[in-house]
């Protein structure tokens, strides 16, 4: 194409109108997934936003009498004209063959694995029994941190445990990629990011540990974790030494119940 | 010159240089990295003997011998730096150690790396130092069957097949004499499975590892025989082509659910029925059973490919598995009494080495899942006392299958009625398939295997030679099998439907469109 003609499609409305939905296109489809934070952006909700754009489009060029004519003269030259036979034709095979494809998809079926909803951070039950002794996690705070003194022992026993015991799944980082993570589904927690241990008590982390997946409500999708129930392995100052470890190795601080005085105040705080 | 030191100090973190051209220095931090993300595994003392080395196979790198598997310098040097940082930033596949490039900064890991040559005195004798080997360009035509011929060759000639086997899953007659040069038991690597390899998959890593060997291991440097003129260099490259050639070009993709095709004919009972051939394979890894006692965390059997057809009446599941070793083999009960001194478990000793046999399971629910959206299932593990699952377990001695519910690990009961298994050894790898009819009469006990429904389906996997019986064993999580309809006709109608309205439309639309043309250039006429 040459400069003038492409200057004279830039200034055109019709191709002014391609050209936004072009941009908006790869914008929802390509940039926005770069933007930290983002993540892909699903097909419906793509078309939502191709929609709108197409709406807005619309509504600029058919603001001025004038303008919309000449959008117009495009489409009608490739309806009408009969220089452009071949593009009608080819168009026309084209359209029709994506609505047979779509309306294809749409009612051909394929059996797809059923959606696996879970509540990632259940509600806590106010009381655990650990090896036949009842302990109340309501208000529970890690019993190792009263003991300043003692804090770099205890780390260095739950390093122990962690490296014994977590890593095959949890792994080196604490990020949840550990040598056998892949094998299992849902993925073993990741510590460094901000939506697991930073936002738990370390009474929850500890009821987690305790008790693992065949301790979780049925809304914990419990039948799939494989988190192992560490009561059978671990004692329970083992447990506290280990939590303390997964706090000091990522950075994160625990959260803490609010003095609320008695009573449920404090209880369940972000787990849901 | 100090101003221009200090200039180029200044200057250092704008330019770019590529990481091997770095300094490994700041030991003082390099320690303080060490010690908080890798003492764990090698050690405060970088002796390899960390709190979880002994749950591992391969071993942590004891760090103080200086003895490097993964290099691009001759047999017995020393690792260049980036030999170094390569195995720092993409981990050892096929091992424990992660890859910690985007987990650690640059400057953590160069830091560390400069810390972890402290260890040993080698790499303070700068005499010592070694330059990369100068290796050659990749030939071309590397998948072509003439290359791969010749590669084929010198695999026999130049003796891999006494360990690696003779169609390299690890199995040579060598295999099972194998020891590392600490004294534990080391696998010949299965070479179907690039995707391990702990020096990266690709034919070029493959002949790096040829021309430099894996020191402290069995696995020699091949650079001497071009010395000799036994072999020339792309001879070389044309054995790693055929090495590369024996894994699939990409490491497998795990994919949710097994797509059974209905088929014509009756459902194959033979793993080497050629229907098979046309059947897309689905692999699943298969880790280690670190969830109940006894747990095991070195699972021999690192994943399973599954294929399956049904013909209406029938299901036909095909599983193919590498194994080193048709259990009990007497052959294999040294290496396996000294796996087990190895791998630490939660026994208080070390178990003694039995002729146990090989052995997989496939297991299901035992009534499709019903409501809340078909999510409900019994415990991935084996079920539970008051929830069992239903299984299918195969052993290699005696040879049989049979179906039965099982309450958890410890407890399996057979139901009545024999299922039908067909398995063969070939060269390190079982084939087993299991046949079954859709529907049985026992519906509250065995699955019904109903078309276009997600039937929940996992697998785990037992090598007896590696020790492996009971709860030690390889596990994998909830998957999915279903089981396809041949398309319905009507499913095309509307379809066709839908293009005739819209090529209909468009006719119309056009027609006015002209019509309005002519109209318009007539009035202006």
């Amino acid at each position: 194409m040459t400069a003038p003609a492409l200057r004279r499609s830039a200034t055109h409305p019709f191709w002014q109108a391609v050209g936004i939905l072009v941009i908006a296109y790869i914008v929802v489809v390509w940039v926005v997934p770069l933007l930290p934070g983002s993540a892909i952006v699903p097909k419906s909700v793509v078309l939502q936003y191709m929609v709108t754009v197409l709406v807005g489009v619309l509504i600029y060029v058919s603001d001025n009498e004038e303008r919309w004519a000449r959008f117009k003269e495009p489409i009608e030259a490739v309806l009408a004209e009969p220089r452009l036979r071949v593009v009608r034709a080819v168009l026309l095979v084209v359209v029709t063959a994506l609505v047979g494809l779509v309306a294809y998809g749409q009612v051909a079926t394929t059996v797809a694995a059923p959606p696996n909803l879970r509540s990632i951070h259940p509600a806590p039950p106010a009381e655990i029994t650990f090896r036949g002794r009842s302990i109340t996690l309501t208000g529970l705070e890690n019993p190792l941190r009263a003991h300043p003194e003692s804090l770099a022992l205890y780390l260095a026993e739950g390093k122990g445990v962690y490296y014994r015991n977590c890593l095959p799944c949890h792994g080196d980082h604490l990020d949840g990629q550990g040598h056998f993570a892949s094998g299992f589904n849902p993925l073993p927690a990741n510590f460094q990011d901000n939506g697991t241990i930073a936002q738990l008590t370390e009474s929850f982390v500890f009821w987690r540990v305790a008790k693992g997946g065949p301790g979780l409500p049925r809304e914990g999708t419990p039948w799939n974790s494989a988190m192992p129930k560490w009561e059978d392995f671990l004692t329970e100052r083992e447990i506290w030494s280990v939590i303390l470890f997964l706090y000091d190795q990522t950075g994160w601080t625990p959260r803490t119940w609010e003095k609320t005085g008695t009573g449920d105040g404090g209880r369940g705080t972000g787990h849901d | 010159m100090i101003d221009g030191l200090l200039v180029l100090a200044l200057l250092a973190p704008l330019v770019p240089r590529p990481p091997s051209l770095v300094p490994l220095q700041d030991t003082t931090k390099g320690k303080a990295v060490y010690v908080k993300w890798c003492a764990g595994c090698h050690g405060d003392g970088g002796a390899g003997d960390g709190p979880s080395a002994a749950h591992m196979l391969p071993r942590p790198r004891n760090f103080t011998g200086a003895i490097y598997k993964i290099r691009s310098t001759a047999s017995g040097q020393l690792p260049t730096d980036a030999d170094l940082m390569r195995a720092i930033d993409e981990g050892l596949p096929g091992s424990a150690m992660p890859a910690w490039k985007g987990r650690l900064s640059d400057g953590e890991r160069r830091d560390v790396a400069g810390y972890i040559k402290t260890f040993s005195a080698f790499f303070a004798d700068t005499s010592q130092h070694a330059a990369a080997l100068k290796f050659s360009g990749e030939p071309g035509g590397g998948t072509g069957a003439a290359a791969l011929k010749t590669g084929r060759q010198f695999y026999d000639s130049i003796g891999c097949r006494k360990c690696h086997g003779d169609q390299g899953r690890g199995d040579g007659p060598s295999a099972p004499t194998l020891k590392d040069d600490a004294g534990f038991p080391i696998f010949a690597a299965d070479l179907h499975q690039s995707w391990r390899f702990r020096g990266g998959g690709s034919a070029a890593d493959i002949y790096h590892r040829l021309r430099t060997g894996l020191d402290g291991t069995p696995m020699p440097s091949f650079s001497d025989l071009i010395d000799q003129k036994f072999l020339t260099d792309e001879q070389l490259w044309r054995l790693a082509q055929y090495v590369r050639s024996l894994s699939p070009p990409d490491p497998p993709e795990v994919r949710d659910v097994i797509h059974a095709p209905q088929i014509a004919g009756p459902a194959p009972v033979s793993p080497d029925d050629s229907a098979w051939a046309r059947a897309d394979r689905y692999w699943f890894p298969l880790v280690g059973q670190v969830v109940r006692k006894a747990r095991w965390f070195a699972p021999a059997v690192t994943g399973v490919w599954v294929q399956a057809l049904h013909d209406g009446h029938t299901l036909a599941l095909r599983l193919s598995w590498d194994d080193r070793t048709q259990s009990p083999d007497s052959a294999w009960l040294g290496f396996e009494q000294r796996v087990l001194e190895t791998v630490a478990g939660d026994d208080s000793g070390p178990p003694k080495a039995e002729p146990w046999p090989d052995q997989l399971a496939v297991q299901f629910p035992r009534r499709l899942p019903e409501g809340s959206g078909g999510m409900e299932r019994p415990y991935f593990l084996m079920g539970s006392e008051t929830d069992p699952v239903y299984q299918w377990r195969w052993t290699s001695r005696p040879r049989k299958s049979v179906a039965g519910l099982a309450r958890g690990i410890e407890r399996f009961d057979t139901l009545p009625g024999a299922l039908a298994g067909q398995a063969s050894f070939d060269h390190g790898e079982w084939r087993l398939v299991f046949t079954r009819a859709l529907a049985t009469p026992d519906t509250a006990n065995e699955v019904q295997l109903e078309a276009g429904r997600a039937i929940p389906v996992a697998f785990f996997g037992w090598d007896g030679s590696s020790g492996e019986h009971g709860s030690r064993m390889a596990v994998s999580t909830w998957y999915f099998l279903a089981l396809d309809r041949p398309t319905p006709p009507g499913v095309f109608i509307s379809p066709v439907l839908a293009m005739l309205v819209t090529l209909g439309l468009g006719l119309v639309v056009v027609r006015r469109a002209r019509r309005r043309g002519t109209a318009r250039a007539g009035r202006q006429r």
